[in-house]
């Protein structure tokens, strides 16, 4: 199955991998959350980490069609 | 019949799409219109960013205004885009208004010589770059230099996020954070936004930093060192935002019985320093960094330090109950170096160190 033209699942990755950080980030500074550094920086390292795999994964963009 | 078949002549190649202002998707000057559609991103996605960034000290206004500075148009009659002098003077003043906005004790200093300099470099880096002015080694060179300006930009960029994080912005930049992966979701069926991924994790490292250590640096910045005379000056406590907070309690004159002083502090240090018979208890909560009461330095995050003093009745005794967010607190009855010509150094603190933390004879009555 080849993927669409003009489609970059590494940037469909990597952007809900940043809502969902964004989000974590947003309830702990509206203290809905209170983050520590315990459970945040396997978070942070999971959100890069997630991101350079996908874009590794994907290759380089193809431009847009 | 031959099987000869008709050649169809290979379509041109379509010219690069250039980043200019919309003049058919415009609310205010095309900016946004401009930039969705030249990223793929809905408008309306790149309108929402800026006003959340206008939240963030103005970003957004002034984010926009250098768009549409520098941005030029897509309508084909309007005259090409020059770096004139009316026009790098106007990307100036901008620069430098949105500086003296966002850190306004800054940019008056010796820094505005290096920040004109800065200017002047990148403007004639620009000027090689775009008018092709150089050849390929110049081109190489200013390319290499663009680059190190990027990265400083960003450096200074994460810096920003951190400080903007701490002092109160951080529902901004967490909201600046899911815009960009929203932007990166509608990217990812045109084509892709990959370029989204570094300015996103650039205000979303400082940012979990930020949050993690529960960081808040509002308040006063900067040295302050307070001496309290009599009781009445510690019932308020002392609070600061950022920097060293020193509190000299040996010359106040107080009651016998415990008496409590709060002391809350953003990022830095607090020194206090106590007289030889006074008694000091302590309860520091640290988000991150360090205590020293005497007993040795206890590090790390999220501390909550207890002494263990047993004080006696009627003894003279201060209660320290010490909030910082990031950096270190330290008490002590003197000081390791004296200066020449004052007691105790007290006109030389910053020269010196506190020793020895409080008395504990003192505590049980019999300093």
């Amino acid at each position: 199955m080849t993927p669409r033209a003009g489609f970059d699942p590494a940037s469909l990755v990597a952007g809900v991998i940043l809502i969902a950080l964004g989000g974590l980030l947003l309830l702990d500074q509206a203290d809905v959350l209170d983050l520590r550094f315990a459970y945040l920086l396997p978070a942070l390292f999971g959100a890069v980490g997630g991101i350079l795999l996908a874009c590794g994964l994907a290759g380089p963009p193809r431009g847009r069609s | 019949m031959t099987d000869e078949t008709p050649t169809q002549p290979m379509p041109p190649e379509p010219p690069p799409r250039r980043l200019t202002r919309s003049t058919t998707d415009s609310l205010i000057g095309g900016v946004a219109g401009g930039i969705g559609r030249h990223v793929g991103v809905d408008p309306l996605a790149i309108r929402i960013t800026f006003v959340i960034l206008s939240f963030a000290g103005g970003l957004g206004v002034f984010a926009y205004l250098a768009f549409l500075v520098f941005l030029p148009t897509d309508d084909p009659d309007a005259p090409p885009l020059r770096w004139s002098l009316a026009r790098t003077v106007g990307a100036g003043l901008l620069v430098v208004v949105a500086l003296a906005f966002l850190i306004p004790n800054w940019l008056w200093g010796g820094e505005i010589v290096v920040l004109l300099a800065a200017g002047v470099v990148v403007y004639l880096l620009i000027r090689v770059v775009r008018d092709d002015g150089a050849g390929h080694l110049g081109q190489l060179a200013a390319r290499v230099a663009i680059g190190v300006v990027l990265l400083a930009l960003a450096a200074g960029a994460f810096a920003a996020a951190a400080a903007g994080s701490a002092l109160g912005g951080g529902i901004a930049i967490g909201g600046l954070i899911v815009a960009c992966g929203i932007g990166l979701v509608g990217g990812a069926f045109r084509g892709g936004a990959r370029w989204l991924i570094a300015p996103a994790l650039v205000l979303a490292l400082p940012l979990g930093a930020v949050a993690a250590a529960d960081l808040d640096v509002r308040g006063q910045w900067g040295d302050r060192t307070f001496r309290p005379v009599d009781v009445a000056d510690l019932a308020g406590g002392y609070e600061m935002g950022a920097g060293e907070m020193r509190i000299d309690l040996r010359d106040v004159e107080l009651p016998p019985g415990r008496t409590d002083l709060h002391l809350a502090l953003g990022m830095g240090e607090i020194d206090v320093l106590v007289p030889e018979d006074l008694c000091v208890t302590t309860h520091a909560e640290v988000g991150l960094g360090a205590v020293d009461t005497g007993d040795g330095e206890q590090g790390g995050v999220h501390l909550d330090v207890d002494d263990d003093r047993r004080v006696a009745p009627g003894v003279r005794h201060v209660h320290l109950d010490v909030d910082i967010d990031a950096g270190a607190l330290r008490v002590g009855d003197r000081l390791d170096s004296l200066g020449p010509d004052d007691r105790w150094g007290r006109d030389r603190w910053n020269e010196i160190d506190l020793s020895g933390g409080p008395n504990r004879a003192a505590c049980a009555g019999t300093a």
